[in-house]
């Protein structure tokens, strides 16, 4: 009995493993880097939102059109993220762009 | 050296009368579990991650709430006439009236928005568009039923105008998107006609809109 409840969990964890990955949508974050903490990013945008941005060995940093690792991520920069997730509160990132910081003014 | 008596060393003990699950057995809850795992997927990941609701379990459950909380669901087909053309020689005859849309887009510096209608295949829509500043543009489409990586791009040339016509090489969503390269706030104007039954916005932020296309009953008569 143990083994068919230990089967069925692996099972429905697959299942519901797979929904989610495929679930995954895609965002893009602009705003103030506002914490860097190892392979964690926290951005706040315009509106005052803050989200937390997983960075992975995949995800690719560049300023300038030019790659640069993470150690350039500094906080109060503007960043461009595109990343990733099943809602817009928690995203891993797929690309990091350092820019300009966007003047007071030239928003909407 | 001490005698062991009568105990059994673990180690090199036979082999006892343990029990192991026969095939049937492992069969059984292979199929148990895989049993589960569908009923699992019906009755809640596929309400509560894409809207899809086979058993109706999930609305009852209150799971369908949650994939319209997310805007990751994919774009269905509309309902009704689809507004396929019946070619008749160099005419083109409709089922229906065509539609009509004006959208004027404010991208904010570095966002980008989509904005596609659902096209039968061979209909065909006029377009003008307008930004006020460099975009990058690529007006594409995206077969009904069809993953995300099935988008097919038509025009993706650097432009700040583009006039013309489209004629659907398949059935589904077409249209534009557009991305504000920079750090000044862009304009975009759209204006559009043709056999389309629905539009659809796709933000930078994920957020998905259905937005409304005019009929001609919306046009004022002139005397």
């Amino acid at each position: 009995m143990t083994q068919r409840m230990m089967m069925s969990v692996i099972g429905v964890a697959l299942i519901a493993g797979a929904a989610q990955a495929l679930a995954h949508d895609h965002f893009r974050v602009i705003g103030t880097l506002t914490k860097h903490q190892d392979s964690r990013l926290e951005v706040k945008n315009r509106e005052g939102k803050t989200t937390a941005i997983k960075l992975d060995k995949q995800t690719v940093i560049t300023q300038d059109k030019k790659k640069v690792g993470a150690t350039e991520l500094k906080v109060g920069q503007t960043l461009v993220v595109n990343a990733y997730g099943d809602s817009g509160d928690e995203l891993l990132a797929l690309e990091i762009r350092i820019v300009p910081p966007i003047a007071a003014g030239k928003t909407k | 050296m001490k005698s062991l008596g009568n105990t059994v060393n673990p180690v090199t003990a036979p082999p006892g009368p343990q029990h192991v699950p026969s095939t049937r057995t492992l069969a059984v809850a292979s199929g148990i579990s895989l049993l589960i795992a569908v009923i699992v997927l019906l009755v809640a990941v596929l309400p509560a991650e894409y809207g899809l609701d086979p058993l109706g379990a999930g609305r009852a459950l209150g799971f369908v709430a949650l994939s319209q909380a997310v805007a990751v669901a994919p774009v269905p087909p509309p309902e009704g006439d689809t507004l396929a053309p019946v070619q008749q020689g160099p005419v083109a005859l409709y089922p229906g009236q065509y539609k009509f849309d004006s959208r004027q887009f404010v991208l904010g510096p570095y966002e980008y928005i989509e904005y596609k209608y659902h096209l039968a295949k061979d209909a065909t829509m006029l377009f003008s568009w307008i930004a006020d500043g460099d975009v990058m543009h690529d007006f594409h489409g995206d077969p009904d039923g069809a993953p995300a990586n099935a988008s097919q791009s038509f025009d993706k040339q650097p432009r700040r105008r583009a006039e013309g016509s489209f004629a659907a090489p398949f059935s589904g969503i077409h249209g534009w998107f557009w991305e504000n390269p920079g750090g000044e706030t862009i304009t975009v104007r759209l204006t559009t006609a043709g056999f389309y039954t629905a539009a659809h916005e796709f933000r930078f932020d994920g957020t998905r809109q259905a937005r409304q296309v005019r009929s001609l009953d919306a046009i004022p008569v002139g005397e």
